[in-house]
């Protein structure tokens, strides 16, 4: 019998390996929203991040002299605008305190640098070299000086992972600056596309579209991108819209985690999508 | 025995950090090589398919745990790469399997088939082309890569090629 054993792993090692390797494999895919095993890749992912944030400073260094440049001209031309904005600030202010409106809270911006990138083209995730003692949880917001980047999904000591716009698993409720048209948008593998947009919908190419009010993951309205095309599809009801981000992911360095105080009340209220993903 | 093990471990780490952090510098449009790919079939095609099979499910599982990706994802991939690289670990073969062409073709091959596993298991939409699927996420990842391969066996020393 051990005879016979010993043969059949003589002649078939490899492919017994093979077989349990890949059981073990599709095992832990299966497991991946596990508890434990959330805790052993965090423990590891920010235990590796140690290593790969000194390299990133090393090789960031010597792209910031460039991004100086850009920042002092993009430095002078938000100063133009925030005079502009002062003025309809005050106006703005002046409207709500007439019409007794509630002031939005103010928000707090931890700055991250993107350590690592992972480059899955479906479910994109960057790596930030900040984490639970800068105060950052999971479902905090992530954006640059363009707009919104991504969520944050996991957090360790001093590093993050976040879901960026390129990720399948990470579907925002957004709208139609001018017409506020609200759809769902979500990253195919391919393109950023707005789905649940019925036909007779009022939208142009070239609309921006920012964070709706009624998300349940980022209750404030930054912007994202602009409708870069339209595909009127005569056999569904609904538009196939492409959306073209404004921020370019692949050249992102620096980026904001906007700290977030969430209203518990409204949370108790509506149905968190966030949560129910994870 | 205990050096070839310590050897693959040891070109894996500075790799890693390699492949996790400076990759996006030389990828095009979210296209970038598979440098862990590279020393996982060298060292199977100078070993062996039990060794090339153990070899990627080890790489999958630190890469999947250093990058904070979906575990399991990589583990797979990797595996099944380090399997079918196994089939060129012929004793009396080796020196034709490493000439550039051959290796790359070799590297080439176990990419294509990595990455178009891995998609398939981190993509849940499935509503996408599945051909545009496997173009952007198999091939031209699969020939950036076998470049790379290319390169890496051309300037890598004969002497130690025929050691091998």
């Amino acid at each position: 019998m051990l005879k016979q054993f010993s043969n059949f792993w003589y002649k078939f090692k490899e492919y017994i390996v093979l077989v349990v390797l890949v059981i073990v494999s599709l095992f832990t895919l299966s497991n991946n929203n596990n508890n434990s095993v959330k805790n052993v890749k965090t423990i590891a992912f920010s235990s590796f991040a140690f290593f790969s944030n000194i390299i990133s400073n090393i090789t960031t260094s010597a792209l910031i002299k460039n991004e100086n440049v850009q920042l002092r001209k993009m430095n002078a031309e938000l100063m133009i605008q925030i005079n502009l904005l002062r003025q309809y600030g005050i106006e703005n202010q002046e409207l709500k305190r007439l019409l007794a409106l509630k002031d939005t809270t103010s928000l707090p911006l931890i700055p991250a640098s993107v350590v690592s990138k992972s480059f899955n083209t479906t479910t994109n995730t960057f790596t930030l070299n900040s984490g639970q003692n800068d105060g950052v949880i999971p479902g905090m917001p992530v954006i640059n000086d363009l707009g919104f980047i991504g969520i944050v999904q996991n957090v360790s000591e001093n590093f993050s992972i976040i879901r960026t716009l390129r990720n399948v698993d990470l579907h925002l409720t957004v709208k139609d600056e001018r017409s506020r048209v609200n759809s769902i948008l979500k990253w195919d593998g391919d393109n950023l596309i707005l789905t649940n947009i019925p036909y007779t919908s009022d939208i142009k190419i070239g609309d921006r579209i920012v964070i709706s009010e009624l998300s349940t993951i980022v209750p404030v309205t930054f912007p994202i991108g602009y409708i870069k095309s339209i595909d009127y599809s005569s056999t569904d009801i609904f538009n196939k819209v492409i959306l073209q981000p404004f921020a370019d992911l692949t050249l992102i360095e620096n980026v904001f985690i906007i700290k977030m105080i969430q209203s518990t009340q409204i949370n108790n209220l509506e149905l968190n999508f966030y949560k129910k993903g994870l | 025995m205990k050096t070839k093990y310590f050897n693959s471990i040891l070109v894996f780490i500075p790799l890693v950090l390699v492949q996790i952090t400076l990759v996006r510098f030389i990828s095009w449009n979210a296209i970038g090589p598979n440098l862990i790919l590279i020393p996982l079939v060298f060292f199977t095609i100078s070993n062996n398919q039990l060794f090339g099979t153990i070899l990627g499910f080890s790489y999958g599982l630190l890469l999947d745990l250093f990058s904070g990706g979906l575990l399991g994802s990589a583990m797979l991939s990797f595996t099944v790469s380090g399997f079918i690289a196994g089939y060129f670990s012929n004793e009396n073969k080796r020196h034709i399997y490493y000439k550039p062409l051959n290796f790359s073709f070799i590297v080439l091959l176990c990419s294509i088939i990595s990455s178009i596993m891995f998609s398939f298991f981190t993509t849940i939409d499935f509503s996408r082309n599945l051909f545009t699927s496997i173009f952007d996420e198999g091939l031209l990842p699969g020939f950036y890569t076998s470049i790379i391969a290319l390169i890496f066996i051309y300037f890598y020393p004969r002497r130690k090629l025929i050691e091998n």
